[in-house]
């Protein structure tokens, strides 16, 4: 009761925060009648399942400061876990998924054990090492398809089929990552006012202060990688669902794990809304860049160098994120 | 002065009860819009721009009566069963990201409102992007995608025009045997044993891992020994481990199925490796792209690609030497496997639209399904086109057929293709074995 408290508890965070987390939350709910197009709602459910990605990350790498480059691999546990299950014994996803969860954080116990031993670059490199290492045992594992991946074939369900979340159209995956995305908020919420939360932020500033408080640091960063990886994996099996073909090169691919990343350090790491805010803003500004200028104006690539400039700009004049300049502005305000 | 004010009123309401009347886009020209999916960024954008180039030029050749092509598209100026209506391409770019392609095709149905779909080269891509369609009974016509289950998936609103790699690879297995047997243009028979050997190198994604699979169930068929079978990543930074790898096998063939920047980079590490083999063989794609010709140049005299067009089916085809010059001439380049591809698919549309005599999805899926293309109409060296629509493979073209060409240097110094598979149409005498880097 206490920790859904903690989660519903936003009182810490200045009005203005809740006031535009609020009007945010209005437009989502509002979003799929406001006549937006198809593209602009396949844009938001990459803003939602990247939002979730990064909430994830953001455990780990934002409040514990373990920089993890390899989330592309409990993406590809979650998606294969829900696709297999799905095509081989027609499990619905409600049932998929949370097998995929487990599947994935017994996983991320395996690999964090050893892992957490490595410290700054060298982790971040093993993180990598390890999701490669599972991306080439995929491709050549034939039960999940191999290099080939899986297709959840669209003649053989009859959407809409909320069991096995297959739909035709986009607004009912909308809804049901909608309705993920704000549980994921609530329980960051929790976490980050949780005894585990306080720990973390504790070993990300001194790890040996917090050891000598007698913090368990090996196991509470095991624990938060856990915490990460259910994110991811959930999301992983919803990527399934709602594009039916998964390959690993496609779902796990270092691309991937680079943007999750990418997507909380540019929004800033360490803060509830910092993954949501990167999201907002690289994900659409890939998806219209691209659009407007490469396919309408034919400038085909300009997309991509608008998008490096703009992260290469953030990065050097506030390396915490959006959310850090957005604090700077505040403090220099307030003196 | 009463009866002219009369006259000029009786006229304006005419005209303004015709303008409530009639819709405004009723007057203007009709257009049938097809959504074009292709990677015009990243690592295929050179195979990307070909192909939009030869979609570009059916569409152009389509909607302009061009009396010098012999083609029945070329006879009138748009689609003659739909009042002359315009084709208008619209065209994407899913950069080899399956997700992305998926996301484009509903843009495509959904905002833009297209008529049918074309593309996508990537057979990945096309997986996603024909799901799509399929969920959203668009028709999709898929001209350059070879992965072979494509089209046993039992969908009904995709047809694929190209043959696919299971009979590509079986065409290069019948050269390896005419080679045994003597039956290649100017090479005596050579012993099974220098060839026997095998090393394939594919890049893992849906196209090459199903060519690799070919590779080695053509193999076993024909006797031959797959020593190595190997996927890599497309768009590898460096291939040095995996030449080393596949030079340690000592084979007497060596397989490719590869990307433009991945053939470039790996005839490129072959050389500096100093690799020896008999045959080497690419599957098409980056192998016989403009830009791994004119980058690898005479690296590349005597290595093997499959294809459906070489510019020697200009020279013995009249209709393919039409087009060409026409394609030369907007490019620069010779029409290649995927801008004549690319070109065939597009033609295929106007063909099925003619036959449909409206846009509606059903009329279009019935058109399809009963169409028949002669192959004197066609640039690529086909039978014709014409759908399966019973079997294990729904929507393929049972019509298709493949070649083999080898880069030789011809007399004034130019690099170019020549066929050597099938055997009776062969242009020059094959390379045999292949000169050592």
């Amino acid at each position: 009761m206490e920790a859904l408290k903690n989660a519903l508890d936003f009182s810490d965070f200045p009005r203005i925060d809740l006031t535009v987390a609020g009007l945010v939350l209005i437009f989502l709910l509002a979003f799929p009648v406001l006549g937006f197009s198809s593209f602009a709602m396949a844009t938001m459910i990459q803003f939602l399942m990247f939002s979730l990605y990064g909430m994830g990350w953001n455990t780990i790498g934002g409040y514990g400061g373990q920089v993890d480059l390899g989330k592309a691999q409990y993406v590809g546990i979650g998606a294969y876990t829900t696709a297999v299950m799905l095509i081989r014994w027609d499990i619905p996803f409600w049932v998929s998924m949370p097998v995929g969860v487990c599947l994935a954080v017994g996983w991320s116990f395996i690999i964090g054990y050893p892992l957490f031993r490595l410290k700054g670059h060298y982790f971040a490199i093993a993180t990598i090492a390890t999701s490669l290492v599972l991306k080439d045992l995929f491709e050549v594992w034939n039960f999940v398809g191999a290099a080939r991946g899986l297709e959840i074939s669209p003649i053989k369900f009859h959407p809409p089929d909320f069991l096995h979340l297959i739909f035709k159209e986009d607004v009912y995956y909308f809804y049901i990552l909608l309705g993920f995305f704000l549980l994921g908020i609530f329980y960051i919420n929790w976490f980050r006012k949780s005894r585990l939360g306080f720990q973390l932020r504790c070993i990300k500033d001194n790890e040996d202060v917090a050891r000598s408080l007698g913090i368990n640091v090996h196991w509470a960063k095991i624990k938060t990688y856990a915490i990460a990886t259910s994110f991811v994996s959930v999301v992983g099996s919803f990527h399934a669902c709602y594009i039916k073909n998964i390959e690993p090169e496609d779902t796990m691919s270092l691309t991937i794990s680079i943007l999750i990343a990418l997507m909380a350090m540019l929004g800033g790491a360490g803060s509830l809304w910092g993954p949501i805010i990167g999201a907002g803003i690289l994900i659409p500004l890939k998806s219209y860049l691209k659009e407007w200028l490469g396919a309408t104006v034919g400038l085909v690539g300009i997309d991509i160098i608008i998008y490096a400039l703009i992260i290469m700009l953030v990065s050097a004049f506030e390396p915490r994120g959006v959310w850090g300049i957005i604090e700077k502005l505040r403090r220099r305000k307030r003196n | 002065m009463k009866k002219v004010l009369k006259c000029t009123l009786f006229v304006l309401g005419l005209v303004l009860i015709l303008g409530l009347i009639v819709p405004s886009g009723a007057l203007a020209e009709r257009v049938i819009k097809i959504g074009v999916i292709y990677p015009l960024t990243g690592g295929a954008a050179a195979a990307g721009r070909e192909l939009r180039a030869g979609a570009e030029l059916a569409a152009e050749i389509a909607n302009t009566a061009m009396t010098t092509i012999d083609m029945s598209m070329a006879r009138n100026a748009g689609i003659k069963s739909l009042g002359g209506a315009k084709i208008k391409l619209i065209f994407k770019d899913h950069e080899g990201n399956p997700t992305l392609g998926a996301d484009l095709a509903k843009k495509l149905i959904l905002d833009d409102k297209v008529d049918g779909i074309l593309g996508c080269y990537f057979s990945s891509v096309t997986k996603t992007v024909s799901a799509v369609a399929e969920q959203h009974g668009i028709p999709m016509i898929n001209g350059t995608s070879t992965s072979p289950p494509l089209t046993q998936r039992g969908f009904k609103w995709f047809w694929r025009t190209t043959p696919h790699d299971k009979w590509f690879t079986k065409d290069l297995f019948e050269l390896l045997k005419g080679l045994t047997e003597g039956k290649v243009k100017g090479v005596k028979a050579v012993a099974k044993k220098d060839l026997i050997n095998i090393a394939s190198a594919c890049e893992k994604t849906e196209w090459g891992s199903n060519v690799s699979l070919m590779i080695q169930s053509w193999a076993k068929e024909y006797g031959y020994n797959v020593r190595k079978s190997m996927l890599y990543a497309k768009e590898s930074p460096d291939l040095s481990s995996e030449v080393r790898s596949l030079k340690a096998a000592r084979p007497g063939v060596m397989l490719f199925a590869s990307y433009t920047s991945d053939a470039i980079l790996m005839v490129k590490t072959l050389k500096a490796q100093k690799v020896k083999t008999n045959v080497i063989w690419g599957q098409d794609a980056g192998f016989e792209k403009p830009e791994f010709r004119n980058t690898l140049r005479d690296s590349i005299v005597g290595i093997l690609t499959r294809t459906v067009f070489l510019p020697k089916v200009a020279e013995l085809k009249k209709v393919a030497g039409q087009v060409n010059a026409l394609y030369k001439l907007k490019t620069g380049n010779d029409l290649g496997g995927a801008s004549a591809r690319a070109f065939t698919g597009l033609q295929t549309w106007v063909h099925v639209l003619e036959k449909a005599a409206s846009t509606k999805p059903t009329d279009i899926q019935r058109a399809a399904n009963a169409i028949y293309i002669p192959g004197d109409e066609l640039v690529v060296p086909w039978a014709g086109i014409k759908f399966s629509t019973s079997g294990d493979e729904i929507g393929q073209n049972v019509l298709g057929g493949g070649l083999i060409g080898q880069y030789q240097k011809g007399p004034d110094g130019k690099i170019g293709l020549e066929i050597v598979y099938p055997f009776d149409v062969a242009s020059a005498n094959m390379i045999y074995p292949f000169q050592q880097f």
